[in-house]
C-alpha cells in the first residue's frame, strides 16, 4: 500500500492561527493511521493569501486534498476516507 | 498557554490586523477593522448580532491600544483617535490586565442550577435546605432565584437525584487570589491592589473578555520611526515557541527592525549564578528555606498576599533585569523591548521605571511576523549558537537545576518546585514561614509547566515542551534537579 501524505503549512500564518498543534500530530494519531502515514512540512505555498477561495487557515494537504481550518480531527476524518476509498492503493 | 482555542485566535486576528496597519501607516483605518470581520450580513458567530460583534471588537482593540476599556468616557470616541493619542504620549493609567465588559455576560449569576433530572418530588429537600428561601417550585421543578442564592451548595448536597449542578465561573475560579468578582452590574471586574498579574483569569474565560493591555503600536511606531534604536531581549521560552533555532529567530527581528537581538538566557545565567551564592548565605546564617525570585506574578502574591513569605523571597533580581542592565550598558542610546510568554513581566518591568520601555508576547511576535509576511522556518539557520543550558529556566525544575549547577560540587541541595499558583499551591506557600518539613530552595512558578505555558505564548504547553526539548540539546537530567 502506498502511503498518505501529509503536508502541514509551516508558514507563521498557519503556525500562529492554531497550526502549532500539528507539532504534536504525529503522537496523537491512531496507531492504524500512523502506520499509513507520512507528514512532511511544506514551505508555505499562499493559500493564506487568498482565504475567499481556500478558506481559513491552517491548511493541511492529505494527499491532493486542501483543508482549511485544519485540526487533527478533520486531519484524522480525511485519511480514514482515503484508506476507506483505496485510493491510496 | 494549555490550549489554542478560538478566543486566543480572534485576538491573535486582531492583533495582525493592528500591526498591518501600523506598518502601512494605515492607522486612520482602524475604525474598519470591526465592520471588516463582521459585516452586516455576515453571520455574527457566538453573539446575538453583528452590531454587538463589532461594539465588542472595538473594546477589544482598546485594550489592544493599551487602554483600560472601563476607562472609556465618550462611546463615539473613535479608535483612530484613541491611538493617535495613545501614540502622543498620553497616560493611559496602569494596569496589565483589563475586563472587556461588553463582552463578559456569559456566566451565571448563581454558582448552582436546577437541571432537566429535576423530579420536582414531594420532599423537596432542596427548598428545605436553603438557608435564604431562594428555592420555589415552577410548573412541576424546582427553580433557584438568582438573586436570593448565596451560592452554599446546601441544596445540591440535599437532592437525591443529583438534579442540581454547579456551574463554576471560571475566571473567578481561576484566580488564585480571589482578585476578580462580579460586580454591580453584573460584570465581572479585577481589583488592582489584589492582582498579581498572572493571567490566569485571562486563559480561563470562554469569553475571551479578559485582555492584556498590549504595548505593541508603542513598539511599532518606534520601529517605524527610527527615532533610536530598538532592543529585543527574548525569553527562554522562546525555544518552545518556533521549529526554529534562535539564530533563525534573532534574524526575523532584526527583519522586523530591531536593531539588537540578546537573549535574557544569558541574564537567566547571572540570576543563577548570584542566588546561588545568596543561598550559600543565607543558609549560612540560619535561614532554612529561601524562595526564587525569577516569576513576577509569585513575587507579587508574597508582596501583596503573603507578607511572611516575603522575607524568604531571594533579592537576586529575574534574567530580564539583568538582561535589561547588560543591554543599557551595551546600546546606551537605545529603547528596550522585553519579548517573552509573560504578561506579569510588564508589571515587573514598571517596578524598573525605566530600565525597560516595552513589553511584549510572543503572541504579538507572531502577529507582527504575520503582518510583516516572515516565516521564521525560511530564515537561515547560522547553526553554530547553541541554547545556554540556562535556558531551561523556562521549564519548571529548571531554576532549581540551574542555580545548583553553580553550588560548590557535592554541595547538598534539598529543593522543592512550586509548579503553578493555583489555590492549593497557595495555600501551601502561605505554610512556608512556618513550615518545619520544607527546607531548601522552593522554585516558584506561576503557571503550570513554567514559563513555556505562559498566558502570552504562541504554542500551546504540550507544543512548547516538545519543540524545546528539540530546539535544547540538554541530557534528560538536566532538565530539573
Amino acid at each position: 500500500m502506498n502511503k498518505i501524505t501529509v503536508e502541514i503549512c509551516y508558514g507563521t500564518l498557519c503556525f500562529v492561527m492554531g497550526g502549532e498543534v500539528f507539532e504534536t500530530l504525529q503522537e496523537h494519531l491512531p496507531e492504524e493511521i500512523k502506520q499509513v502515514v507520512t507528514l512532511k512540512g511544506m514551505v508555505c505555498p499562499g493559500y493564506c493569501h487568498q482565504q475567499e477561495k481556500y478558506g481559513k487557515p491552517p491548511f493541511v494537504k492529505v494527499q491532493d486534498r486542501l483543508i482549511c481550518e485544519a485540526n487533527p480531527q478533520k486531519i484524522i476524518a480525511c485519511i480514514t476516507n482515503l484508506m476507506k476509498d483505496g485510493s491510496n492503493q | 498557554m494549555a490550549q489554542t482555542n478560538n478566543a486566543t485566535l480572534l485576538r491573535r486576528d486582531l492583533l495582525t490586523r493592528l500591526c498591518r496597519l501600523m506598518l502601512e501607516d494605515n492607522l486612520e483605518n482602524i475604525d474598519r477593522i470591526p465592520v471588516e470581520m463582521m459585516p452586516r450580513t455576515g453571520k455574527a458567530a457566538s453573539r446575538c448580532c453583528p452590531y454587538k460583534g463589532r461594539a465588542i471588537l472595538r473594546y477589544r482593540i482598546m485594550a489592544l491600544l493599551g487602554y483600560n476599556v472601563a476607562d472609556e468616557t465618550d462611546e463615539l470616541e473613535s479608535l483612530y483617535n484613541y491611538a493617535l493619542r495613545a501614540l502622543s504620549g498620553f497616560d493611559k493609567g496602569y494596569g496589565v490586565l483589563t475586563v472587556v465588559d461588553e463582552a463578559c455576560d456569559g456566566c451565571v449569576k448563581s454558582n448552582y442550577t436546577v437541571s432537566n433530572l429535576c423530579r420536582g418530588c414531594l420532599a423537596s429537600h432542596c427548598m428545605v435546605s436553603c438557608p435564604k428561601g431562594a428555592i420555589r417550585m415552577v410548573d412541576g421543578k424546582a427553580h433557584i432565584d438568582e438573586y436570593l442564592c448565596i451560592g452554599c451548595g446546601k441544596c445540591q448536597q440535599a437532592c437525591p437525584y443529583h438534579a442540581i449542578i454547579y456551574v463554576p465561573i471560571p475566571c473567578e475560579e481561576s484566580c488564585p487570589v480571589g482578585a476578580i468578582k462580579r460586580g454591580p452590574d453584573g460584570k465581572e471586574h479585577i481589583d488592582p491592589e489584589k492582582c498579581i498579574h498572572c493571567g490566569r483569569c485571562m486563559t480561563a474565560c470562554p469569553f475571551g473578555a479578559i485582555m492584556y493591555r498590549s504595548q505593541i503600536i508603542h513598539v511599532l511606531y518606534e520601529i517605524k520611526n527610527q527615532a533610536r534604536p530598538l532592543v529585543a531581549l527574548v525569553a527562554p521560552a522562546i525555544a518552545g515557541q518556533f521549529r526554529a533555532g534562535f539564530s533563525q529567530v534573532r534574524s526575523a527581528l532584526l527583519k522586523i527592525g530591531f536593531s539588537a537581538v540578546e537573549q535574557v538566557a544569558e541574564g537567566a545565567a547571572q540570576t543563577a549564578r548570584n542566588e546561588a551564592e545568596e543561598w550559600i548565605h543565607k543558609n549560612a546564617d540560619g535561614q532554612p528555606v529561601m524562595t526564587t525570585s525569577c516569576c513576577p506574578a509569585y513575587v507579587s502574591l508574597a508582596e501583596k498576599h503573603l507578607p511572611n513569605l516575603r522575607p524568604l523571597v531571594s533579592d537576586t533580581p529575574s534574567p530580564m533585569v539583568y538582561s535589561a542592565m547588560k543591554a543599557r550598558e551595551k546600546y546606551p542610546e537605545a529603547g528596550i523591548v522585553f519579548v517573552g510568554p509573560c504578561v506579569a513581566k510588564q508589571a515587573e518591568a514598571r517596578k524598573h521605571g525605566g530600565l525597560i520601555d516595552y513589553v511584549m508576547t510572543f503572541e504579538e511576535l507572531g502577529a507582527l511576523l504575520i503582518a510583516r509576511g516572515i516565516d521564521v522556518v525560511n530564515e537561515p539557520d547560522s547553526s553554530g549558537e547553541i541554547p545556554l543550558p540556562e535556558t531551561r529556566f523556562a521549564m519548571s525544575g529548571g531554576v532549581a537545576a540551574s542555580v545548583q549547577t553553580y553550588l560548590p560540587e557535592g554541595a547538598e541541595f534539598p529543593h522543592v518546585v512550586v509548579d503553578g499558583l493555583n489555590r492549593k499551591n497557595v495555600a501551601l506557600l502561605k505554610t512556608l514561614p512556618k513550615n518545619k518539613n520544607i527546607k531548601g530552595l522552593v522554585e516558584v512558578m506561576a503557571c503550570e509547566g513554567g514559563c513555556l505555558a505562559g498566558p502570552g505564548a504562541l504554542t500551546s504547553t504540550e507544543t512548547a515542551q516538545k519543540l524545546f526539548k528539540e530546539n535544547v540539546p540538554l541530557p534528560e537530567k538536566q532538565w530539573a534537579p
